[in-house]
């Protein structure tokens, strides 16, 4: 009992900041979002007007666009940080000279506020001025403008968010990598197993609960990623590189319609927690099924 | 410690019903949630014209509950 207490008091003020933090602004949100409220027009006070919000959100093509396009970014940037994580991961477990300098240097991206990384790709890739479309098309040929071509801008922002994040990805990787005991790889060694039945058996069931991990953490940030690509392309061209977040800026702010993107909010967190545990369920709870008697 | 090792087996007991996976009471809740949210949505895009919402209600609340009971 006075263990309890104990405990309780303990825990008190992480609830509580919890709760003020956290559950209150989430009730909030959930509260304006089933409401009209716009807070510069002649009636600024908030209408309950029901599931309207949401009729209007599943018939709103602009929203789903960008819901589709977020989708699109969210899992090609992850997919690739994870495997080109994996294999600096891997890279950063051998003995190599300069191996912690190279640590070090391959973690600075992690460093650089967003808004700065938007910032300089941007200074990267401006015609005229910066090298990328200089170089692409003296050696390639292709000519490259991020404000005309839509599938260049597409592109252009998930390799910036696998240049800016990949480090993080890294170093969770190594951090399993190098917790991993010897015995099993040793044992599979003498067996005759070749590297790829080594990655396909041992090592990847047992950094599987550490890429979860990060695939969640990778996943939840490119879904709401804003300022890098409002700085790289502004959304732009037409409306290529308008992801969920911006799409939700510019409907809360310049148009301040409060309630639509409390709603919009609302579903983009909805979809966020779906996917998240349907790739946990997949993964970790599938695994847990007892054997049919 | 053994008290802890039992307060996580409660919390951590669970079952198999007819869902695929391995649950406790909070994850067939959730997907019940999950579920409720996700019928609105559709039934408000594709079926409200023809059939009113109070049915997808209806209709996600015995399913929550079948969900909930033998999940």
């Amino acid at each position: 009992m006075r263990s309890n207490t104990i405990g309780w008091l303990l825990l008190a003020p992480t609830l509580l900041i919890l709760t003020v933090f956290g559950v209150v602004p989430f009730v909030y949100v959930l509260v304006v979002g089933f409401a009209d409220w716009n807070a510069f027009a002649a009636d600024p006070t908030p209408h309950f007007t029901g599931v309207e919000n949401y009729r209007r959100l599943v018939f709103d093509d602009q929203f789903l666009s960008a819901l589709w396009k977020t989708l699109g970014f969210g899992f090609f940037a992850v997919a690739s940080e994870v495997v080109l994580g994996y294999f600096l991961a891997q890279l950063l477990m051998k003995d190599v000279p300069f191996k912690g300098f190279f640590r070090t240097i391959h973690t600075l991206p992690l460093m650089v506020a967003p808004i700065a990384v938007g910032a300089t790709w941007r200074l990267l890739t401006v015609p005229g001025l910066g090298p990328l479309p200089y170089y692409l098309e003296r050696w390639f040929g292709i000519e490259f403008r991020l404000g005309t071509y839509a599938d260049q801008a597409f592109v252009t922002t998930i390799i910036m968010d696998v240049w800016h994040w990949t480090p993080l990805v890294t170093l969770t990787l190594l951090a399993g990598l190098a917790t991993m005991p010897k015995e099993p790889f040793e044992q599979a060694q003498i067996d005759g197993a070749n590297k790829l039945q080594i990655f396909w058996h041992i090592t990847l069931p047992m950094l599987k609960p550490t890429i979860l991990a990060t695939v969640f953490i990778r996943l939840m940030d490119a879904l709401r990623t804003v300022d890098e690509v409002w700085m790289l392309t502004g959304g732009g061209p037409g409306a290529a590189t308008r992801y969920v977040g911006l799409h939700i800026w510019r409907v809360v702010f310049p148009k301040t319609d409060y309630g639509y993107g409390a709603a919009m909010s609302l579903l983009t967190l909805y979809l966020t927690i779906v996917m998240c545990w349907l790739l946990y369920a997949a993964l970790v709870t599938r695994r847990e099924l007892p054997k049919a008697e | 410690m053994a008290e802890t090792e039992n307060g996580n087996d409660k919390a951590n007991k669970g079952r198999t019903g007819f869902l695929p996976i391995h649950t406790n009471a909070f994850d067939r809740v959730f997907i019940g949630t999950v579920i409720f949210v996700a019928l609105h949505l559709l039934w408000m895009r594709f079926l409200e014209a023809h059939i009113p919402l109070y049915v997808a209600t209806l209709l996600s609340l015995l399913i929550g509950a079948v969900i909930v009971a033998r999940g």
